[in-house]
């Protein structure tokens, strides 16, 4: 059986490579479902796709470092918590109000779905718009497999389910399939569905690299807050009181979690790449990456930990109070259900901030 | 309706009806009995073409039903030829209108009073005719400017007879007919939409409803309806002004780039159809426009459309599974949006899937794909007749197709992840 080929001094590989799942000793099926990923002979979970793409991840990190360039790494303390927390989660299934944790677990699944979106990003010709080589790096196999890996992992790929269908497993396992609410589409898409063009940060760059890196940074930051939710969804459907099937729900929460773990990895490397290196703009000048990494973050962090908890909280409060009706005591459980909730402060810097001149 | 009408619409039909069946059958007897081969695809090809052309002119000649017939045929690529389909499109341009005289009294006979009491200023001439109304601008007492939709005189009558006839010309071709195509559902269809269709007040809430859903939508506009002229036959409405959406020129001198219209098309139908699963199912391009300050205004609630509950996740999964390349998940979504094959197997959804994947090897979530995917899948369900599709799902199909058709004009690509609320992967 395939296990994954730790070669710490190779730093090219071809997009077969890094899609490579190898073959295992049992396939992952989730509620009739046949998922990817799967199990060794010892019983242990193996994600998708990282026969090559784990150790080349760890070469490409630590080329980095030999280098003498840091990884990125963003502060854990700017995680805004989940809301409704567990033990809010909790309350309410002991209550038999299903609706808002289906409708939960329900999006969360197609959030995941909709990362197969990434393989849609154009990647520029990286001779043209960074300064310094990229050869043997992550930066150079973002096209060559990384971005269509990540998709697949999320969406799934033909005959296998991803992360999409691995929630919704976990859902339909730890609530033994519920209805889902009618309003899931709805919610995701916005009432109004106006978008706004947003202006662009760095107009001086060339759009397509200043999209990706808008992208880049953006995903990154949305799956090192999605730790939060696996860390709830574990907890939740885990928890033998209010999940029907609680082992195996919450380690389909974990496989995910394991698979998203070379997501988080290959972005913060590459954008760390990015920060080490010069890009060059469009009028023949240069600017050096650490400006526009670090920007790109500033902003997506510090917009983020401000609306998400507030998102969070009035997507779940709009009908809360209709959905408790199904109680034997709505009011009362209202009331115990606001006395779990937890006060959290953003924190005042996002660690990315622009350095200004003495 | 006179005898003397109902008599020649039904002759009309039933002359039809035998041209088409002395068209294709003796020839086919013939060669069975004499154990000739098949006639050749080219020959055949040419049969249908005739045949579309007798039809095209009967509807012009007869209007009412059998020009419903024609576009709802139009529409159903995954049952008709090419040729009847490309033939029979011709039925969706303007159809001549009704004299004035004919109109004012309608009018008149629905509001009850004089038509100057109700309005200052009624242009004789419609802006729009279609098969079963016009419409009119004109000027409310009170100064506002309205556009009257004026249901023609003994539509009802004619609607009847002409569901009548051609139920059974159907029964009689399809004894005559070993394997026949399925007219019989699709007339079944027809009479439910043209129920729907004629019925005003029905618009009337349907339009108020979409209205309801945009209402805090800048870039939507749903024109108000006028309820205390309006009746079952009346329908008057505040007169909105805009460009044809397929006027790229026009557009374009607005300053208004075409992609950013196509993109709020798109944005408008994907969460009508998936999120709230009731939507203006007719956007063909004289029901929509767009105003210099890139408004999309939605006109015509006739044929409006109510899915059952949970179809729009249905048609999401189903959607999303062809832009992900997900062939498991597609066979899932297939069998919850109500497709059966007459063995109740999965090899043929497995088929159908794999022949759709098949057009692209990595996934993209732009229009022309889905456009191309929605083709591919109707295409394959013709060729493999055991598979039955469930009538919601054509219905979406066609709004699907139209929407094509206007991006193709505006020479853009939406991005329909991005309707659906696709943001950054978690």
């Amino acid at each position: 059986m395939a296990q994954p080929v730790a070669e710490p001094d190779r730093l090219v590989y071809t997009p077969e490579e890094i899609l490579d799942s190898g073959s295992y000793e049992e396939p992952l099926i989730a509620g009739g479902v046949r998922c990817h990923g799967g199990f060794d002979a010892e019983g242990q979970y193996r994600s998708p796709r990282t026969i090559h793409r784990a150790p080349a991840i760890l070469a490409w990190k630590a080329q980095l470092a030999r280098e003498g360039h840091d990884l990125i790494e963003i502060d854990r303390a700017l995680m805004p918590p989940q809301y409704p927390s567990v033990e809010q989660g909790a309350l309410l299934l002991r209550n038999g109000v299903r609706d808002p944790i289906a409708r939960s677990l329900t999006i969360i699944s197609i959030v995941e779905g909709f990362g197969a979106i990434i393989r849609e990003v154009a990647v520029p010709d990286l001779g043209e718009v960074v300064v310094e080589p990229t050869e043997g790096t992550a930066l150079a196999h973002l096209r060559g497999g990384l971005f269509e890996a990540h998709a697949r992992d999320e969406s799934g790929y033909r005959e296998e389910g991803g992360h999409k269908q691995m929630w919704e497993a976990a859902r339909d396992l730890a609530l033994e399939s519920p209805k889902i609410p009618g309003d899931v589409l709805m919610r995701m898409m916005g009432r109004s569905g106006q978008r706004k063009k947003a202006k662009r940060p760095y107009p001086q760059l060339d759009e397509k690299l200043e999209r990706m890196l808008q992208m880049m940074a953006q995903v990154l930051v949305v799956e090192v807050f999605a730790e939060g939710t696996f860390a709830w969804g574990v907890e939740l459907l885990s928890n033998p009181e209010v999940s029907a099937e609680p082992e195996a729900a919450g380690n389909m929460v974990r496989y995910v979690q394991a698979d998203e773990n070379p997501h988080v990895e290959y972005l913060r490397t590459a954008l760390s790449e990015v920060r080490a290196r010069t890009l060059r703009t469009v009028d023949g000048g240069t600017i050096p990456g650490r400006t526009v990494v670090d920007g790109l973050l500033h902003r997506i962090l510090h917009n983020m930990i401000h609306s998400r908890p507030e998102e969070q909280r009035s997507d779940l409060r709009e009908n809360l109070a209709e959905a408790m009706k199904v109680a034997s005591n709505p009011k009362a459980l209202l009331e115990e259900f606001d006395s779990l909730d937890r006060v959290w402060t953003p924190p005042d810097r996002t660690g990315f901030e622009p350095v200004t001149a003495a | 309706m006179d005898l003397l009408t109902r008599v020649y619409r039904s002759f009309e039909i039933f002359w039809l009806s035998a041209r088409l069946w002395l068209l294709y059958k003796p020839e086919e007897l013939a060669r069975r009995w004499l154990r000739l081969p098949e006639a050749s695809e080219a020959r055949i090809n040419g049969k249908h073409a005739r045949a579309a052309d007798w039809i095209l002119a009967c509807a012009f000649r007869l209007r009412g039903v059998i020009i419903k017939m024609c576009q709802a045929v139009a529409t159903r690529s995954d049952m008709f030829p090419p040729e009847f389909v490309d033939k029979l499109k011709a039925c969706h341009d303007a159809i001549p209108p009704k004299p004035w005289d004919l109109v004012k009294t309608t009018v008149e006979r629905e509001l009850g009073k004089p038509i100057d009491a109700v309005f200052t200023e009624f242009e004789h001439t419609p802006i729009a005719s279609a098969s079963l109304a016009q419409v009119h601008a004109a000027k409310l007492v009170d100064g506002r400017e309205v556009a009257v939709k004026v249901q023609y005189p003994d539509i009802e009558q004619i609607v009847r007879t002409d569901l009548a006839n051609m139920r059974r010309a159907c029964i009689v071709y399809e004894w005559f007919d070993k394997e026949p195509l399925e007219l019989l559902p699709l007339l079944t269809e027809l009479t439910t939409h043209l129920g729907y269709e004629l019925d005003f007040e029905r618009e009337a809430d349907s339009a108020e409803r979409v209205r309801e859903l945009f209402s805090d939508n800048e870039h939507v506009v749903v024109p108000a309806v006028h309820r205390e002229w309006s009746t079952k036959r009346l329908l008057v409405m505040e007169k909105v002004e805009g460009m044809k959406i397929t006027d790229v020129d026009a557009i374009k001198a607005c300053g208004i780039d075409p992609e950013d219209v196509l993109q709020d098309l798109m944005d408008s139908y994907v969460r009508m159809i998936l999120a709230a699963g009731f939507f203006q199912a007719d956007p063909h391009p004289g029901n929509l426009m767009v105003t210099p300050e890139r408004k999309l205004i939605l006109l015509d609630f006739g044929l409006s459309k109510e899915l059952p509950e949970g179809y729009g996740l249905g048609l999401f999964e189903l959607m999303f599974s062809l832009m992900t390349l997900n062939e498991a998940a597609m066979i899932r979504a297939f069998q919850e949006l109500g497709f059966e094959t007459k063995t109740g197997d999965t090899d043929t959804f497995l088929i159908l899937s794999r022949r759709m994947l098949a057009r692209s090897d990595t996934g993209t979530f732009e229009g022309e794909f889905t456009e191309e995917m929605t083709d591919e899948l109707f295409d394959a369900i013709r060729e493999n007749p055991v598979v039955r599709v469930p009538s919601d799902f054509v219905l979406v199909g066609r709004v699907f197709s139209f929407l094509s058709g206007i991006a193709h004009t505006l020479g853009g690509r939406a991005n329909v992840l991005a309707a659906m609320g696709a943001g950054p992967p978690g």
